[in-house]
């Protein structure tokens, strides 16, 4: 175990230097976010780049969850503004939004001359059923460099439950949960 | 393609007053952008909606870009840069002063104590979608096989994912799964 998990002194995370470390490292969680994009956000951010640790991403993924807006895309900003104010915030949405969008409009025009065939919808079937392992996988990762307190697994698990299983609407649960978790928090921090 | 200044304008207020609801993202609001694209406003088919929210799904890229796909068939490539800034400008706007106020906070303390009751919400949501996902993915013994392997591989090892997807796919190439 490495002793970063104290809350009180978290380790210094180096940051991206210059703008266009932080655009490549944008740019490339939005061309390879194949299936989605938050299990690359995990990688490059936490595992290559290391400009944030485990538990400072999944804290900040529950703070882009809970504001409006595409997850990824709030997270773009938020991280572009911290480390290089606005234009920091615009080229990492350029990065990981604007130029992936370029991208499908030209896979749009070529799409419908292939969306049928067997072959193609055999492959994309298949990489599908793998690209629904990357994002459990990205929570199983999550789960365990967080080090989440008994309350947090109760708190997580229920979520998850109202969520995959009951098919809860979102917005429900996150009106009950956000506040029903901060009170736990809280409480235990007394 | 008809991309009089008219339907642009439609098109941003349409999406842009979408924005700010679309809490846990866009895809929580799916259904309300199918009845303003589709039974609303005409702009396309169920079907057609169908096959460019499953074409934002495949492309590298947020699956926001949904957005960008619907706005590009009703105006082109105008239309999806409209109908993109249109649906992110406005909540990437709050977040943006959010943020800025919530990192100011005064109270380190109470900040900590969000961010920490956040977490496990944020894994258990995340746990959730892999799950959907996979649910929707694995018609098929393989493809449930598929999605093991690579729940597996990308937690268990540092492969890059790149490989356990290009795998997959040629695994559906040879027509098992």
């Amino acid at each position: 175990m490495i002793a970063d998990g104290s809350d009180a002194a978290p380790s210094p995370s180096p940051v991206p230097r210059t703008r266009g470390a932080l655009f490549t490292a944008f740019l490339k969680m939005g061309m390879l976010g194949f299936g989605g994009v938050l299990p690359w956000a995990r990688r490059v951010l936490v595992e290559e780049r290391r400009w944030l640790s485990e538990r400072e991403f999944a804290e900040l993924i529950g703070l882009c969850q809970v504001l409006p807006g595409p997850n990824v895309v709030n997270m773009a900003v938020i991280l572009g503004a911290r480390w290089q104010g606005v234009p920091g915030a615009l080229l990492a949405l350029t990065g990981i939004l604007f130029i992936p969008v370029g991208g499908v409009l030209v896979l749009a025009t070529f799409y419908a001359s292939v969306a049928h065939s067997p072959v193609v919808t055999a492959a994309i079937a298949a990489a599908s059923a793998a690209a629904a392992g990357l994002i459990i996988a990205t929570a199983i990762r999550l789960l365990v460099g967080a080090r989440l307190p008994p309350h947090g697994l109760v708190v997580g698990a229920v979520v998850f439950v109202l969520v995959a299983l009951v098919h809860a609407p979102l917005l429900w649960v996150l009106a009950g949960a956000v506040p029903v978790a901060i009170v736990l928090e809280w409480h235990q921090s007394r | 393609m008809s991309a009089g200044p008219d339907v642009l304008f439609e098109i941003a207020w349409r999406f842009a007053s979408l924005s700010l609801f679309a809490v846990g993202g866009i895809n929580a609001l799916l259904p309300e952008f199918h009845r303003v694209v589709v039974d609303v406003e005409h702009w396309m088919t169920s079907a057609e909606f169908a096959d460019l929210f499953a074409l934002a799904q495949l492309a590298p890229g947020p699956n926001a870009m949904v957005v960008s796909l619907l706005g590009w068939k009703v105006a082109g490539v105008t239309g999806a840069f409209v109908a993109t800034i249109a649906a992110c400008g406005p909540s990437s706007f709050v977040s943006y002063f959010a943020m800025r106020r919530f990192e100011r906070m005064k109270n380190s303390r109470a900040r900590a104590i969000i961010q920490r009751a956040l977490a496990p919400i944020a894994i258990g949501l995340v746990l959730a979608s892999g799950y959907t996902l996979a649910r929707a993915a694995d018609r098929s013994l393989v493809a449930l096989a598929l999605t093991v392997a690579a729940t597996a591989a990308v937690a268990g090892t540092r492969v890059n994912p790149v490989w356990v997807l290009a795998a997959a796919a040629a695994v559906g190439l040879t027509g098992l799964a």
